[in-house]
């Protein structure tokens, strides 16, 4: 018996939150994925870069979470256990380095949901888009993700 | 890991990315990729869970390996230089698996005269494991310096 979602939840709009970037979550982020460049981690190469400071990895505003506004508000709001969700697609556009003390705002909503026929059955598709801004109102990064839920 | 700078004018059209090898996949990596990242979805770390979710065993988050594609990249190209990441997971990365970032590039554009805007390039990027079989595909743009 195929398990249904919540299509509602479509142009749903997260309350905001921000993040302070740590220092050491970069370096946690980058050694976790085995990815040992200075850049990340020496904060005298920080120094001397053109940024100043050590950078976080591309994928790191994947760790910006929030309970009100992340993936377990979303699969609640879908009605979806978290054992039938799979990680569809991911995407993430860069305009500004994210540097350690950097505090940024997150916006999330959710885009699009849609089902299709998958190899193992029929499968749902949920398109959330988190926007993160600085406190200039600069866009720093914008998040696509895509949750895959086995119907 | 490499260093040195990487020109635009140095990057043609169908020039191949040095291919990355990250693994194999062992448990400890997706213990300490859950803590690093904040994912804490059991099926990455109970085989019995990821098991009744009809999965088989426990295998990678898909970030997990979007991480080495990204790392690919920026060995090549230079960290910082990113604009745009887009993957699909397009097949599971299970414990003991092998996995190899490769890449080339399919289209490159020059900055607009007077100085406006980026050199840019884009990279179609792929990993596969140790069967050859696709677990991520997408594609990457990257802003490149020019020598002149």
């Amino acid at each position: 018996m195929p398990i249904q979602v919540n299509t509602a939840v479509k142009g749903k709009e997260y309350p905001p939150f921000a993040v302070t970037v740590e220092r050491g979550k970069i370096k946690e982020f980058a050694r976790a994925i085995g990815d040992l460049s200075p850049f990340y981690l020496d904060d005298a190469v920080g120094r001397a870069s053109e940024w100043g400071d050590i950078i976080a990895p591309p994928t790191f505003p994947v760790t910006f979470r929030h309970e009100a506004a992340g993936s377990e508000a979303l699969l609640a709001d879908l009605g979806v256990d978290i054992s039938r969700v799979l990680h569809g697609e991911q995407e993430f556009e860069h305009f500004k380095p994210i540097r350690p003390g950097d505090t940024l705002l997150v916006r999330s909503r959710v885009t699009d949901i849609y089902e299709k026929a998958g190899r193992s059955g029929p499968m749902a598709f949920v398109v959330r888009e988190s926007t993160i801004t600085d406190g200039e109102n600069d866009i720093v990064a914008v998040m696509r993700h895509i949750t895959v839920v086995r119907l | 890991m490499k260093y040195a700078k990487v020109y635009f004018d140095d990057i043609e059209i169908g020039h191949e990315m040095p291919s990355l090898a990250k693994g194999p996949i062992r448990q400890i990596q997706l213990t300490r990729y859950a803590g690093a990242s904040g994912d804490f979805n059991p099926i990455h770390q109970d085989p019995a869970f990821a098991k009744a979710a009809g999965m088989g065993d426990v295998f990678a988050h898909g970030m997990l390996s979007m991480g080495f594609v990204a790392q690919a990249v920026t060995d090549w190209l230079g960290v910082g230089t990113i604009q745009k990441l887009g993957v699909r997971f397009a097949g599971l990365v299970r414990l003991g698996d092998v996995i190899s970032c490769r890449g080339r590039i399919v289209g490159k554009w020059p900055a607009k005269e007077g100085g406006q805007g980026q050199n840019l390039v884009d990279v179609e990027v792929w990993a596969e494991n140790q069967k050859g079989e696709k677990v991520v595909t997408g594609r990457a743009t990257a802003a490149l310096v020019s020598r002149w």
